[in-house]
């Protein structure tokens, strides 16, 4: 079996390189928890480069635009059609910032209006390894104080063929995992175990 | 008879309280102190305030049955009575099954907290140091509040094994808010001190009028993980949270953050960074404190992270009795060494960070990760390429002083500091920490 590598999407809009600890957290969880050869360093494709095609897993993330060139529409396209799954996370906290907007705005270009749904909070995505029953778990940044404070207690994705392409989230995982994974020995329940179901999902499903 | 009696005074009345003992066991503690006070708000004196006072407390026990009385005249007849009180409420009383005898006669440090500049102020002294307090900020067209208060007393002990301990102390403290007239800005300072010629709250009150001003027109930014740079005053409310859980039975019994599973505790374990040393030391010169606890046991330079390994935890005397260990009292004193790092070189070396001067409203989330949520106040300020760029709106935290100690990236030197929740004085540095986590915004100032 070929290491799992991380692959995180640039994009040309908006800004991509967030969360820069989160990646090495998620693979430490792989290497604590399951059998999932790891490569240790995360890999960072441009979403116009043919590279993205070699990936099975993306991430995908920001706090701006997203707004794709023609080929980084296409390439998304064709790559969640073609069996790739892409984890997007809006990395601001409150519900309908610029990212959420923008991106949701982009997919409706891409897939369809209707393609992006919410899912059930007993898909498999939740229990494929560790068990979370009352769907994503929630962040310390949900109640956030902007305003809105919401807790968005369900995801969306894209299916395709009844799998799931693109997996996406306003809850900002991203942020919640993005520290040191040393640190995780100090917390009570650690935080990135949903972080292993979702590539879990992205690998099996 | 005098509130504060000399050592050999207060030896005298207790060897007279102990004549009247007929128990097993007997130990007889005392207190005397003055207090006195000057509050100000919205720019005027509001408050000014003493208190004198003194309390004997005897403790009577008839094999491991108990009881407890206290007064306030100290005559020959109401000594007699209070013991003979204690004794009656001992006959009365349960067994407690972790009764220990009382010590014999201990060896204690020298310590001195006691200085006469303290003892000796008086309304006029406090009026004189707010004055020139409240003078800067009327002068700026700010508005003040703050307190001053300061006491000085001392406390013995005596019981029937002969033991006898006595620690006189003196302490001042000093807190004042700045604002803006629109309210918009806000800053904050807190000193305290054993010695009353060390306060300069002219100085003090500078820094508060600096931090108000500079934080009005605070811009919100998106709550996160950031690089912080906190000041003592707001570190301290943090680490305190460490030192309150250091008790070995609760850590033993499964119940704080130094239990392991498997009934152990985290003695010896590397629980944060290597350049964190945490221990007390009653002789300091500095934060002096009393060289014995309450049951007379007597306080030594203990350390209880050295190198970021926990070394000591705190045991009473019956646990240490159960478990076979040394009876370390809790500590009189607390001292965190620190770095060379100066605050202006940490604020030079940040590339996106946040300067937090206070931390306030400190509630535990989690006791077994000390997990704390509460707030920053009084001015927060956002670094960017080494500068402070703008004052920023205040923030919710959730975050472990365990965490935060492992993040550490430098420590500037300790300063006394008086934690804003529980008014003690510490020895703690200024320190720059990764990954803080900010939750949410807040409206307040």
């Amino acid at each position: 079996m070929k290491p799992f590598i991380f692959t995180r999407i640039q994009y040309t809009s908006g800004d991509w390189d967030t969360d820069q600890r989160m990646p090495s957290n998620i693979l430490h969880s792989l290497v604590e928890y399951t059998t999932i050869p790891v490569d240790q360093k995360e890999k960072v494709v441009q979403l116009s480069s043919p590279d993205l095609f070699r990936s099975p897993f993306c991430y995908m993330s920001g706090h701006k635009l997203v707004e794709f060139s023609a080929q980084e529409r296409d390439h998304f396209k064709r790559y969640v059609q073609n069996g790739g799954f892409v984890f997007v996370d809006d990395c601001n906290h409150d519900i309908d910032a610029l990212f959420a907007r923008s991106f949701e705005q982009e997919m409706a270009r891409t897939f369809g209006p209707k393609a992006l749904q919410k899912i059930p909070n007993n898909h498999p995505l939740y229990t494929c390894f560790f068990k979370f029953d009352e769907g994503p778990p929630t962040t310390s940044f949900e109640l956030n104080g902007w305003g809105d404070d919401l807790v968005h207690d369900y995801l969306k994705a894209i299916m395709i063929n009844g799998r799931i392409g693109v997996l996406y989230s306003n809850k900002d995982y991203g942020c919640e995992w993005d520290y040191d994974f040393r640190n995780k020995r100090f917390l009570a329940e650690d935080n990135t175990k949903f972080g292993v179901n979702i590539i879990t999902y992205a690998l099996t499903a | 008879m005098a509130t504060i009696l000399t050592e050999a005074e207060a030896k005298a009345l207790l060897t007279k309280v102990l004549s009247y003992s007929k128990a097993d066991e007997c130990e007889v503690n005392i207190l005397g102190e003055e207090r006195g006070n000057l509050r100000y708000a919205r720019n005027e004196v509001s408050t000014s305030g003493s208190l004198t006072n003194q309390n004997l407390q005897v403790q009577s026990a008839f094999g491991k049955k108990v009881g407890v009385a206290t007064i306030d005249e100290f005559d020959d007849a109401s000594l007699e009575k209070v013991v003979r009180r204690a004794e009656e409420l001992a006959r009365l009383a349960p067994e407690n099954p972790e009764h220990v005898g009382v010590l014999s006669p201990q060896q204690y440090l020298k310590s001195n907290g006691y200085v006469d500049a303290t003892a000796n102020i008086t309304p006029d002294i406090r009026a004189e140091a707010v004055a020139k307090s409240l003078q800067l900020a009327r002068d700026q067209k700010l508005t003040a509040a703050g307190f001053l208060q300061d006491n000085h007393g001392y406390r013995a002990m005596m019981n029937s094994k002969g033991l006898f301990a006595y620690y006189p102390s003196s302490n001042v403290n000093f807190s004042l808010t700045v604002r803006t007239d629109d309210g918009k800005g806000s800053g904050y300072v807190a000193r305290g001190y054993n010695d009353f010629t060390k306060l300069d709250t002219v100085a003090a009150t500078r820094i508060a009028i600096q931090k108000a001003q500079g934080s009005a027109e605070a811009r919100a930014i998106e709550p996160g993980k950031y690089t912080v740079i906190l000041e003592p005053t707001a570190a301290v409310v943090l680490l305190e949270n460490i030192y309150f859980n250091l008790d070995a039975r609760s850590a033993d019994e499964g119940r704080s953050y130094f239990s392991k599973t498997g009934g152990k505790s985290r003695l010896g374990d590397k629980i944060v960074d290597e350049r964190v040393t945490i221990y007390t030391d009653p002789t300091n010169a500095e934060l002096p404190s009393s060289p014995w606890s309450g049951d007379g046991r007597p306080q030594e330079k203990t350390m209880w992270i050295e190198k970021g390994v926990v070394k000591n935890l705190t045991y009473s005397r019956y646990w240490a009795q159960k478990t076979g260990k040394k009876a370390v009292p809790n500590p009189t004193n607390v001292i965190m060494l620190g770095g060379n790092a100066s605050l202006e070189e940490m604020i030079r070396t940040t590339q996106r960070g946040i300067l937090v001067t206070k931390l306030w409203y400190i509630r535990e989330v989690d006791p077994q990760t000390i997990l704390l949520t509460g707030l920053t106040r009084d001015g927060t300020f956002y670094i960017e390429d080494g500068k402070i760029k703008y004052p920023v709106k205040n923030f919710r935290f959730n975050e472990s002083p365990i965490i935060m100690l492992n993040n550490l990236e430098s420590l500037g030197k300790p300063e006394r500091v008086v934690s804003t929740e529980t008014d003690q004085n510490y020895l703690v540095p200024p320190m720059k920490i990764r990954e803080f986590t900010f939750t949410s915004l807040s409206d307040a100032v």
